[in-house]
């Protein structure tokens, strides 16, 4: 069984089928934990939820984020490259996910433009002075 | 730019930009703050911050705790600001309850209505639930390692980030609903979020591998 990534020292797939703490990865533990913590409390665990509950959450999110990801890559590769649009597709059968993400990115739209309207104004500034 | 590397460090330009000029910026980028609900408190620069941060937040939740069937999302994709929250901690419950639902004005007025009638409890959790964010760098660097392209735009990023947030809230929620039908209490185990996730796979929600995984 010889596991290509045991080598890597990157976060690799969790590669646990079930969310239990595997150690055949050499993945960080907690790179997630603290703000896991919060974001916890925060949908309605406890205000200190038990550190083996955020290790099994974290676990399960980076097998999620890592399944999208490819499933994103296989649509990118048709297209030539990744792009957001492929993990909009994937999400399109979840409203809530999708109109979460398209509102983060008609946000980031908006602060982008606001902030170049900053600097715009910055330089004005100091052009003045 | 500084800015540019704020933005990717913090995660909130209003908030880089806060950090560079705190004369210049609030007037700037005060786009749709309203006057203190009452909760106001603290400084004013904090409170702007915060105010920021939660304008980016202000995404998702229109409703609180509720699963996410209605608006969009529970998922406060909130850039983390977890950073800065614990130096503005004081501020705890300063910014919420100003922000915008999508500019519009009734929703903003039934939200606030809303905020107005949170206990300090609830607040604290409404507060973490808006604030709580995973940090777009180490997403940045898992999905770096997944996909072995170095060409991860930070849209992608804050998509991802916001997803992955959105998939712990239903995680948690259907763990405290799993939790109920036992009659139990207390934090949330493992063997909850087990069947949680269980029961979200049957649900469709957690994308499964088209090729079954190997070796494990």
């Amino acid at each position: 069984m010889s596991n290509p990534s045991a080598g890597q020292s990157s976060k690799s797939k969790a590669g646990s089928s079930q969310p239990c703490e595997t150690t055949s990865f050499k993945r960080k533990r907690g790179v997630f934990q603290k703000d896991l913590q919060h974001m916890m409390y925060g949908f309605g665990d406890d205000p200190n939820p038990l550190p083996e509950t955020v290790a099994l959450v974290e676990d399960i999110v980076v097998e999620y984020v890592s399944d999208l990801a490819h499933k994103a890559q296989d649509l990118g590769s048709k297209r030539g490259k990744l792009s957001v649009e492929d993990f909009l597709y994937l999400i399109r059968k979840d409203p809530p996910k999708l109109n979460r993400c398209t509102e983060l990115l008609s946000m980031q739209e908006e602060l982008k433009q606001a902030r170049k309207a900053f600097e715009v104004d910055e330089e004005k500034l100091a052009s003045i002075e | 730019m500084v800015l540019v590397q704020r933005m990717k460090q913090s995660k909130d330009p209003f908030e880089a930009a806060l950090e560079e000029s705190p004369g210049d910026s609030p007037d700037e980028l005060e786009i749709e703050t309203q006057p203190q609900t009452g909760t106001a408190a603290g400084s004013a620069t904090a409170a702007v911050t915060g105010e920021l941060e939660d304008e980016f937040d202000n995404l998702e939740s229109q409703a609180p705790m509720s699963v996410s069937a209605g608006p969009a999302a529970k998922m406060t994709m909130s850039k983390n600001k977890d950073e800065y929250d614990e130096e503005d901690d004081e501020n705890v419950d300063v910014e919420l309850g100003k922000f915008p639902s999508s500019s519009d004005p009734a929703k903003m007025a039934k939200m606030q209505a809303i905020l107005n009638q949170f206990t300090e409890d609830q607040m604290n959790r409404y507060e973490s639930f808006r604030r709580s964010a995973l940090q777009k760098s180490n997403m940045r660097r898992l999905l770096v390692s997944i996909t072995g392209s170095q060409k991860i735009s930070l849209p992608m990023t804050i998509v991802v980030c916001g997803i992955a947030k959105m998939f712990v809230g239903e995680l948690v929620e259907t763990a405290r609903m799993v939790m109920t039908e036992r009659n139990e209490s207390g934090p949330i185990r493992p063997c909850h979020i087990r069947e949680a996730y269980r029961r979200l796979k049957l649900e469709g929600k957690v994308p499964k591998r088209s090729v079954p995984r190997l070796f494990r």
